[in-house]
């Protein structure tokens, strides 16, 4: 194919490599724990363990192709994802009442997690393509803004309001990470304020409302929304310095803890490796997540620029969110700790991410010859 | 390839570096937001996990860990010859966690239909236990069968909070027999759990059964055992995963009473269809052999709550069987009293055995006719003929002799007047009237013709069928006063004894042996010789003592003088019959009351005779072979 440029392996990206391999590592050794009945491993940790390998080889196809070429394809991935977002809505399979997957015989896809890359893709070579160095205004914003509004539509109808929310902030903090004109800012900023009550009102359907009030008042029910914040918050606090032992959690195990594969997977690590096992955690998430910022420093172009901020904003949103919710500080919102929680969909798409990171890094060098 | 790469590096090596280095200023201002907010996050688990962690540590393990009270079986009622009366037998009750139930109503609809029974039965149940904690079982079904244990048991997995719980359960062996000794269980009452916390006693819990009435309330405290603990880990859908190390239940102890079940069975079936009471005791100690208040509680109807239908059907039944007659009811000795006077007159000289007096029919005393029962009269009457046929004039003339002060006394030598020390409730102490006691409660002074009244029995006399019974076991062993005793022995789980009850002796009777041998035959005349009133108690074998009493009912004008059998059933007289045997060397006391039975002889003395021919045939038996242990050679 391409010629193999020997600094590109002269300049891989051995940190970052290795801050994956930590943190997917630390996520299959607790699914392991949170999926086990006793009868040792279950079918849900060799899928998991499947698409891990998977997504190592991803990782590698990822690297092999330079991420410029993205520029010329991001519009027909783009819109190929639109499509699989509304089959999703068309054909998919319904689980716990919403519709988010698509049966591709080998594999269920989540067509909503690679809609985040995609965006990202598409916002990144949107925004280097425009930019006119003053600052954009407000009817620059407009495709984008509709580039956005798109799959977050269809991902609002699924529903999954989680993930659309993602997509959202994800689009925030690209657009406030390119250039703004002052009044650009101020204009979108009062119209967000005045959205907020009235996207309370008629946005949000009455159980998303209830979580939220509930979260702001957990004692109010104790048994139904406030039930897994609670449990979630004995399972973190319940294991205290060093942790319950490895597979001896209780409230995992018993199952008190909801979505303890996904959503709450941390709520299980927190519980069998304590505060010890968090603090090494945090420390090899974070190191993945300032590193990758790092990337963007020594990026030579916009566009890596740009996609390293969309990815790592990806990644980080997406983490800081879960963990809050998992520690109390928000309510339950349906987003998983990339990396780290049970499911193909986002694992894949997520090595996928971080593959184009150690590209962009590989190739810093390039462009100036 | 080439093509496209030349289009790339047009597109791409358009480098702006101010604008880079923008961007690039602006990813330090974003690499400080994100490490503040991992600072965040770490003050969060720090929070969690050390500052906060033993309380989350309390809340998991209260979680996780599910304790149960063991229900202790309790002890066992039994009699005198270690027959067991009263066990227990296991039931099975449907019970019904709240906190492991995620989706209530689901879970009571299947239950409901599993069952067969009405949701609003079940829901009915859960609400009057809303206060409850949520850990602790609310019992939506008592007693299941067999069927629907397994109905539950096989579909427990769509049933998660439910569970069946076995818990011991009385079981009534011989039904309502000694229905007012024995007593009934129910479930504990608000006010009697704060009584038991005011006493110091927090082992019980509402929902716990407790002794209401009878033995199971007297003995409660033996009969209970202590209550054992379980710990189960149970999953957040409260099924049980495994049991935890817990606190064995100690089983209560036994308890062995002194009435024996051939003899209440043969007292209570002479007594069917009758209001009244026996009671019949060994001479020589004073223990309760038939204790029988007719008619019995209908246990059954208690078990578990009395619906209020039954309780007020009870409450207003003609025959009271809500009391206890044996020792709550209260009546007018009648002539069985006349034994007192008997004594009391030979002791204070009043009579001597020879003296005789002729009895017309009636008595003018004052500016009133006392007349005797038999109204043609008994013509020249001793003792021993007044006695066998209680001849009514004869001893109005001993009683004005004595005066109602010293009949009192000996009434109060043979126990009258004062509650006798069983250990049953409420027990009443009768009344002795004395010229004192008159002026005290009625303030007026006694009537010297009051004494006459007194004299035969009727008046302001109060006795409880124990008493009379006792005062015949009292006059046959030779003038020991026994304490009736109810329970003889205490045993633990293990059979080991425990308490042993050795009879108790309260006083002794006035007057010399040769004056109670006196009585005692003429006694034995009343049974046994052609005019005695008591020749309905008479046996073949045995000789039998005795006396017939009838006990005036206040009734109205309108029935005075008419023939007992065309009065109405509450205006008739009771019927006393009292008596001990063999009279040359007793062993058992005995007295029967039946309630308007009108005539002593004819209505107390069959029963009377029934439970002599049952303790007598079991006296047979028992000499044709070795006596099984020591306690049943007493």
């Amino acid at each position: 194919m391409l010629r193999f440029d020997r600094r590109l392996l002269y300049n891989f990206d051995w940190i970052m490599l290795g801050a994956v391999l930590a943190v997917t590592t630390m996520g299959l050794i607790n699914l392991y724990s949170s999926s086990n009945t006793g009868a040792g491993a279950s079918p849900i940790f060799y899928k998991q363990l499947t698409f891990f390998f998977a997504g190592l080889g991803l990782v590698l196809l990822a690297i092999s192709i330079d991420y410029r070429r993205l520029l010329i394809w991001n519009y027909p991935c783009y819109w190929l994802i639109i499509l699989l977002l509304l089959a999703a809505l068309l054909l998919g399979k319904t689980v716990g009442g919403s519709q988010r997957w698509l049966n591709l015989g080998f594999f269920r896809l989540q067509p909503s997690e690679p809609a985040k890359l995609m965006l990202i893709i598409t916002l990144a070579s949107y925004y280097y393509r425009k930019d006119t160095g003053k600052g954009f205004t407000i009817g620059e914003l407009i495709v984008p803004a509709l580039l956005t509004v798109l799959p977050f539509a269809l991902i609002v109808k699924q529903p999954d309001l989680g993930t659309a929310l993602i997509l959202a902030a994800v689009f925030i903090s690209m657009t406030l990470f390119v250039k703004l004109r002052r009044n650009t800012v101020a204009i979108l900023l009062s119209f967000c304020l005045a959205a907020i009550p009235l996207g309370w009102k008629f946005f949000l359907k009455p159980y998303q409302r209830q979580r939220i009030e509930t979260f702001l008042n957990p004692e109010g029910d104790p048994m139904n929304s406030g039930y897994h914040i609670m449990q979630s918050k004995i399972a973190v606090g319940s294991g205290l310095k060093f942790g319950k032992g490895y597979l001896d959690g209780t409230q995992g195990h018993l199952h008190f803890l909801p979505e303890r594969h996904t959503d709450f997977a941390f709520s299980v690590w927190a519980e069998e490796w304590g505060f010890a096992g968090c603090l090494f955690f945090l420390a090899c998430y974070f190191l993945l997540i300032l590193w990758g910022l790092n990337i963007g420093l020594t990026s030579r172009d916009k566009f890596g620029v740009l996609l390293v901020f969309g990815i790592v904003s990806l990644i980080f949103w997406q983490a800081i969110i879960n963990l809050c919710m998992v520690m109390g500080l928000l309510p339950v919102v349906g987003i998983p700790l990339p990396l780290f929680s049970y499911g193909g969909s986002s694992l894949l798409t997520t090595m996928l991410a971080v593959g184009i990171l150690i590209n962009i890094r590989m190739r810093r060098y390039q462009g100036k010859n | 390839m080439r093509f496209q790469r030349r289009r790339l590096n047009a597109r791409i090596y358009r480098v702006d570096e101010d604008e880079l280095n923008a961007l690039k200023k602006r990813t330090d201002i974003v690499a400080v937001f994100i490490i503040s907010l991992m600072a965040l996050l770490i003050a969060r688990l720090w929070y969690l996990q050390i500052h906060r962690g033993a309380e989350y540590v309390r809340l998991a393990e209260n979680n996780r860990v599910r304790a149960l009270d063991i229900t202790a079986p309790r002890g066992n009622i039994l009699d005198r010859q270690g027959r067991v009366i009263i066990a227990n037998r296991p039931s099975f009750n449907i019970v019904w966690t709240k906190e492991d139930a995620p989706d209530p109503d689901a879970v009571i609809k299947r239950l409901a239909r599993l069952t067969g029974d009405d949701i609003a039965l079940f829901l009915e149940r859960i609400r009057l236990a809303a206060d409850n904690p949520r850990h602790i079982p609310i019992k939506l079904k008592e007693d299941v069968d067999w069927q629907t244990l397994a109905a539950v048991e096989n579909n427990h997995l769509e049933l998660p909070g439910v569970r069946i719980m076995a818990l011991p359960r009385r079981d009534y062996l011989y039904q309502d027999l000694a229905s007012h000794l024995i007593g009934y269980l129910g479930e504990i009452s608000q006010k009697e759990l704060e009584g038991k916390k005011d006493e110091g006693d927090e082992s019980y819990e509402s929902g716990d059964p407790i002794g209401k009435m009878g033995a199971e309330k007297l003995f409660e405290e033996h009969l209970r055992g202590e209550k054992g603990r379980e710990y189960m880990e149970v999953d957040a859908r409260g099924f049980e995963q495994r049991r935890l190390k817990g606190l064995e239940a100690m089983p209560g102890n036994d308890i062995r009473l002194t009435i024996d079940i051939d003899l209440q069975q043969a007292a209570e079936a002479a007594m069917a269809g009758k209001a009244g009471a026996v009671v019949a005791m060994e001479v020589n100690t004073g223990r309760v052999l038939v204790l029988v208040s007719s008619p019995a509680l209908k246990l059954k109807e208690f078990i578990g709550g009395i619906s209020q239908k039954a309780w007020k059907e009870m409450l207003t039944d003609p025959l009271h069987p809500l009391i206890n007659k044996t020792v709550n009811g209260q009546y007018p000795p009648g002539s069985t009293y006349k034994i007192v006077t008997a004594l009391a007159g030979l002791a204070e000289g009043a009579i001597t055995p020879e003296t005789s007096v002729f009895c017309t029919g009636a008595i003018n005393f004052g500016n009133r006719r006392y007349g005797c029962w038999k109204k043609g009269g008994h013509g020249t009457v001793s003792l021993r003929r007044a006695l066998a046929e209680s001849c009514d004039v004869y001893f109005y003339q001993v009683g004005q002799r004595l005066g109602v002060d010293l009949l009192a006394e000996y009434a109060k030598s043979f126990g009258f007047g004062r509650a006798s020390g069983i250990e049953l409730e409420h027990e009443k102490s009768g009344l002795v009237p004395t010229s004192e006691w008159k002026q005290q409660t009625k303030k007026v002074a006694w009537q010297k013709g009051e004494t006459l009244s007194v004299a035969i029995g009727q008046g302001f006399n109060l006795t409880t069928p124990l008493q009379i019974c006792r005062m015949a076991a009292t006059l046959a062993n030779g003038g020991t006063l026994y304490r009736p005793q109810l329970i003889e022995l205490i045993k633990g789980p293990d059979g080991s004894d425990l308490q042993r009850f050795s009879p108790v002796i309260e006083g002794r009777l006035r007057g010399t042996d040769k004056m109670q041998e006196l009585i005692r035959d003429a006694l034995t005349a009343v049974v046994n010789e052609p005019h005695g009133t008591g020749s309905a108690a008479r046996l073949p074998s045995i000789k039998v003592a005795g006396k017939t009493g009838t006990a005036q009912v206040i009734r109205l004008a309108q029935y005075k003088g008419v023939a007992e059998n065309n009065v109405p059933y509450k205006y008739r007289d009771h019927a006393w019959f009292t008596c001990f045997a063999p009279a040359e060397k007793p062993e058992i006391a005995m007295a029967v009351l039946v309630e308007h039975g009108s005539h002593g002889g004819s209505a107390a003395g069959p029963v009377a005779k029934r439970v002599l021919e049952a303790y007598f045939n079991i006296k047979k038996e028992e000499t044709g072979q070795p006596e099984p242990t020591e306690e049943a050679a007493d």
